[in-house]
């Protein structure tokens, strides 16, 4: 079938223009994605979620325990934070904001759990035997990691994966937690001292 | 050092690997589809509208009760006495208050 010029031209714009303001919202910092997804564009704030999911999940799982909560806590978080929105000052970093609110989420959902479950040690034994060795001990690791944190108190772990994973400084965390600087650097100072020698011990072993 | 200000890059990315979630374009998905679902908008609109709704059922409530009292005649004397007898219409209507030691003599002792 012939093309004709006006039809082609069409086309082109037509198929065009979706990729074009899909990967333009996608490549936004975050301030005009937040001025977006605050007029409404739930496109943009879908960009955001992409943007700090990971970080939210570990976040709700530090303080969870268990993937599956920190999922729906995480969710949670992100619904709080939509609904919230218009009440997000532009002038302070998002990061921390939501952090924030996610914390609180996954505070509210341990909560109200009224047993607290532990991760199932089951998976992971099942998985290891199928495992390579490399993945088998990465994974005995991260259990051990995890079982270790869950000994801690909620603010010592949440202190120290917002310091040593995502980054924050002792001032931030202190912003996020509503707690001083200096706790935070004592908080991240004791959780360090257990997790060094936890994998200290696990070289060791190795 | 007590307070060591760096993150420590062996913990950070053990702790990293421990915490870190799969899936992550499902979630990402799942979130995005929560987010087109207006699930707290019914208790938004609720709250809303709950103080206008309160504030208008008592004005309804006062005008009906003001309307129904005046849509009744007022009760006759004759109802009084249809009820309670003649007396009661004297007892009422009475200028001077009956005397009370006639209910509140002793009872006789035989």
């Amino acid at each position: 079938m012939p093309w004709s010029g006006v039809a082609r031209g069409s086309l082109t714009i037509a198929s065009l223009q979706p990729t074009t303001d899909a990967a333009r919202i996608a490549a936004g910092t975050d301030a005009e994605l937040i001025a977006r997804a605050q007029a409404g564009d739930r496109a943009a704030f879908g960009v955001l979620v992409g943007r700090y999911a990971q970080t939210v999940r570990r976040v709700t799982r530090a303080v969870l325990n268990d993937p599956d909560d920190a999922d729906d806590a995480a969710q949670d978080a992100f619904l709080s934070a939509m609904v919230r929105l218009k009440q997000y000052d532009a002038r302070r970093a998002f990061g921390p904001w939501l952090v924030r609110i996610a914390v609180n989420a996954a505070t509210d959902r341990r909560r109200r759990r009224a047993v607290r479950r532990v991760e199932p040690l089951g998976a992971y034994l099942q998985a290891a035997g199928t495992l390579p060795d490399a993945d088998t001990d990465r994974r005995a690791l991260g259990q051990r990691l995890r079982r270790a944190l869950a000994e801690l108190p909620e603010r010592r772990r949440v202190a120290i994966v917002l310091f040593e994973v995502e980054g924050y400084s002792h001032a931030e965390i202190g912003h996020i937690l509503g707690m001083p600087e200096g706790t935070v650097r004592s908080e991240v100072f004791h959780a360090r001292r257990v997790l060094r020698t936890l994998l200290s011990d696990w070289r060791d072993e190795i | 050092m007590l307070f060591d200000h760096r993150p420590d890059p062996v913990l950070g990315a053990a702790l990293r690997d421990a915490l870190s979630l799969e899936d992550h374009s499902t979630f990402v998905a799942r979130v995005t589809a929560a987010t087109t679902v207006p699930h707290v908008v019914h208790w938004d609109i609720l709250a809303a509208w709950a103080r206008r709704g309160i504030v208008a059922a008592c004005v309804g409530a006062l005008g009906a009760g003001l309307l129904v009292g005046a849509m009744q005649p007022p009760a006759p004397m004759d109802l009084v006495a249809s009820i309670a007898g003649p007396s009661a219409q004297e007892l009422v209507t009475a200028l001077v208050p009956p005397d009370p030691s006639v209910v509140l003599v002793p009872p006789q002792v035989w």
